[in-house]
């Protein structure tokens, strides 16, 4: 018993084993309430939900009403559950940085390239996020939802959705590395 | 309310397991496109393996039925999957 608890306790996990337990937690998402782990839905259905509210005229159309209703969904609760797996998981290996002072940049690498300031980090991390969730509503899905969950049930999207991915990633990448690739 | 309880609790195994891999880190993320850290490839095979033979030796048993299927649409999924990579090597989630 005691290697498990200090295993629990080490920061970064063999990504096989890490993965076995996705792959678990992936039958189980299946097996116990036939959905699927996906993220970014989760947070078109709470956009839809704030749009709704605000400007309803602006979120009355076919997006909104039909391929992504608003509303809380099993996939907003799985994205509230992610949030503290993610908060226990750095907790166990003390590594959670809530409240501290490099906080919200605190990556070696991203700090050598990019800069220590935070406003790039965060200013980056935004205009990231808005391209992530925009291209994930036209593909149908994120990481999670189109190429694991999407994956595991041998559908095409998922390993075009792969295959995209890959050949963007890496050409983006290269261009912010350039010769330190 | 079950399921959303269901929900809470795989949603906290899902996130552990992706804190544990590393890929919430930026560097996890951007060194997989650099092509000198392959822990993410690793982690998501290995968890689309095991929930593979899972998945179909539970229909196969007849103990599951498949939910909708993400959908095929060659153009937008490839489109799609283009854009996602700039954004993810951007900013690293």
């Amino acid at each position: 018993m005691k290697w498990i608890s200090s295993y629990i306790r080490k920061e970064v996990w063999s990504p096989y084993v890490a993965g076995i337990l996705l792959g678990l937690v992936g039958i189980a998402a299946v097996w116990l309430s036939n959905n699927l782990l996906g993220a970014s839905g989760a947070f078109e259905n709470l956009a839809g939900l704030i749009g709704k509210a605000i400007a309803p005229k602006l979120f009355d159309n076919l997006y909104f009403n039909f391929v992504m209703p608003p509303g809380i969904t099993w996939g907003v609760i799985l994205l509230v559950g992610i949030f503290f797996g993610g908060m226990i998981g750095a907790a166990t290996s003390r590594t959670l940085k809530w409240g501290k002072k490099d906080a919200s940049n605190s990556d070696e690498q991203w700090k050598s390239i990019i800069g220590p300031q935070k406003w790039k980090r965060w200013t980056l991390g935004f205009i990231g996020a808005i391209i992530l969730e925009y291209a994930a509503g036209i593909a149908g899905g994120c990481t999670s939802g189109l190429a694991i969950s999407g994956g595991m049930l041998l559908a095409p999207a998922a390993f075009l959705f792969i295959a995209g991915m890959f050949a963007s990633g890496i050409l983006t990448a290269w261009i912010i590395y350039r010769n330190r690739y | 309310m079950s399921n959303y309880i269901l929900a809470l609790i795989l949603g906290i195994f899902f996130g552990f397991s992706l804190n544990k891999a590393g890929l919430t880190k930026y560097h996890k993320i951007v060194n997989l496109f650099r092509l000198t850290d392959m822990a993410v490839l690793q982690f998501m095979m290995t968890a689309l393996i095991v929930s593979m033979i899972g998945l179909y030796s539970l229909r196969g048993l007849g103990l599951i039925t498949f939910p909708v299927v993400p959908a095929t649409y060659i153009v937008g999924n490839l489109v799609g999957g283009l854009i996602f990579g700039v954004g993810m090597a951007l900013s690293g989630y």
